[in-house]
């Protein structure tokens, strides 16, 4: 057996070691899945709420409030925010995997909110003019007009926050959560190894990355088509 | 049906800049069945005028009266005032995510005042009285301009409003599709509809309209029949805006 074949080996079949790179994708799909959830559920509320003004033009308690919110998550380095939830905030809570979801969930609702109030800003002020002509509500108007129309300008952005997302998470090694980038980091430190474990794991983000970018593509397709009947 | 008393509305123009006063104290009074074509230059105020009406644009002072009902009164449920005014806009706004028939039916079924079915029969009569049965199902990128803005007015109309705002209806029009969308409009004068319709079409005014306004920074500057008004200007502004446009 060459060298090659050796170190590949030792990277990822001895011990059942691929068995670690899955486990640890599995945490970071997870990981990952679960936040783009909570971001875009809240980050949607936050992005309404930055478009909430009085009649005078004055931005709504709301606006000031989610307009804060953003400011500080995105004023500070999501790492900081991971620990600061970790030891502080949960510190007694060990579901590690529930305690990172949660923490870069409430980080990605930041940059949700501004893709969702950009995709909203960007429909034609006419349609919610239309609407509220007929005597619909701003609110039923937002629903049945505004939201699915901005829902096609919002998905390239949102999918570019999901990959970013994706890959941010291998910052959980910080408060000792096993993804795939630190099961890969144990495996080089134990083979005294680090080609074939850290190239091989650059291979998987970037797989899986790709195939996600594919789908995403797809689904744009998908949405276009409809404007096209 | 509707009164108008003392309307004024300024635009905030930023924090430095003074604010911009587009109306300037207007009184006008509107009976059932009128059809009152506003005319006058761009920038004079008649496309604000028209969208205080329905309170698209929140006046600056002044009341307005609809069927004996302040609007402008702070509590006023406006929504429901508006389900009695059609509008129609100078690009349309065809809901571009639902189909002809969504469009129509969507405002009726969701106000609760009609069934789906019901919605859908009216829609199909109106469609049919503008010969558009045959875009029933389909998206309104797929449509002309013309045909667009007879769907437009049609959408309205599935409200049964007592009254309709027209906010230049043709001038995004291509000139050729002009004709078609005149013709729903006179056919709807001709059924009784009371009218308020903002337009550079002077043909349209003199045919259709009773009653001519002409507007200029920011009041109404001249009133008359159409004949009066055309054939016998009084205002120096209106005798000069004329000789450009006819």
């Amino acid at each position: 057996m060459g060298e090659l074949e050796q170190k590949f080996a030792a990277a990822f079949l001895t011990e059942g070691r691929w068995i670690l790179y899955f486990k640890g994708l599995g945490v970071t799909l997870g990981i990952a899945v679960l936040a783009a959830i909570l971001g875009v559920i809240f980050g949607t509320v936050l992005g309404i709420m930055k478009l909430s003004f009085r009649e005078d033009g004055k931005k709504t308690l709301w606006n000031i409030l989610a307009t804060a919110y953003v400011d500080v998550i995105r004023g500070t380095p999501s790492v900081l925010q991971l620990l600061i939830m970790w030891f502080i905030v949960f510190a007694t809570w060990n579901n590690g995997v529930a305690v990172a979801s949660i923490s870069f969930g409430l980080n990605s609702a930041a940059y949700v909110s501004e893709i969702v109030r950009g995709g909203i800003l960007a429909v034609d002020v006419g349609q919610m003019e239309a609407g509220r002509s007929l005597g619909l509500s701003k609110a039923m108007t937002m629903r049945y007009i505004i939201l699915p129309q901005a829902l096609k300008n919002m998905v390239p952005p949102l999918g570019n926050e999901f990959i970013t997302l994706l890959k941010e998470t291998a910052i959980v090694g910080y408060v000792s959560l096993t993804d795939l980038t630190r099961a890969a980091n144990q495996i080089a430190s134990r083979t005294y190894e680090a080609f074939m474990p850290l190239i091989g794991t650059a291979v998987i983000y970037f797989v899986v990355i790709k195939i996600l970018t594919l789908l995403l593509g797809v689904l744009e397709r998908r949405l276009r088509e409809s404007d096209q009947r | 049906m509707i009164s108008v008393k003392g309307l004024v509305k300024d635009f905030d123009n930023g924090k430095h800049r003074p604010p911009v006063h587009v109306l300037k104290g207007i009184d006008y009074e509107i009976s059932a069945g009128e059809k009152i074509v506003i005319i006058g230059p761009s920038g004079s105020g008649k496309s604000t005028f028209l969208r205080c009406l329905n309170l698209l644009e929140r006046p600056t002072a002044g009341q307005i009266f609809f069927d004996g009902e302040e609007i402008t009164a702070s509590g006023v449920e406006i929504d429901r005032i508006r389900t009695r005014m059609g509008m129609v806009f100078q690009n349309f706004n065809l809901f571009v995510n639902l189909n002809i028939m969504d469009n129509l039916t969507l405002a009726p079924v969701k106000l609760g005042l009609l069934s789906k079915e019901e919605a859908a029969e009216r829609a199909r009569a109106l469609l049919k009285r503008v010969n558009l049965l045959d875009k029933a199902d389909v998206y309104p990128s797929s449509l002309s301009g013309g045909q667009k803005q007879r769907i437009a007015i049609v959408r309205s109309l599935c409200m049964k409003p007592e009254v309709m705002l027209f906010d230049e209806p043709t001038s995004a029009l291509d000139p050729e599709m002009v004709g078609e969308v005149l013709d729903v409009m006179k056919r709807l004068a001709e059924d009784g509809m009371t009218m308020v319709v903002v337009t550079h079409e002077m043909g349209f005014a003199r045919e259709v309209g009773t009653k001519v306004l002409f507007m200029d920074e920011g009041k109404i500057i001249e009133e008359n029949t159409p004949e009066g008004l055309f054939d016998n200007p009084q205002a120096p502004r209106l005798q000069d805006f004329l000789s450009k446009v006819l």
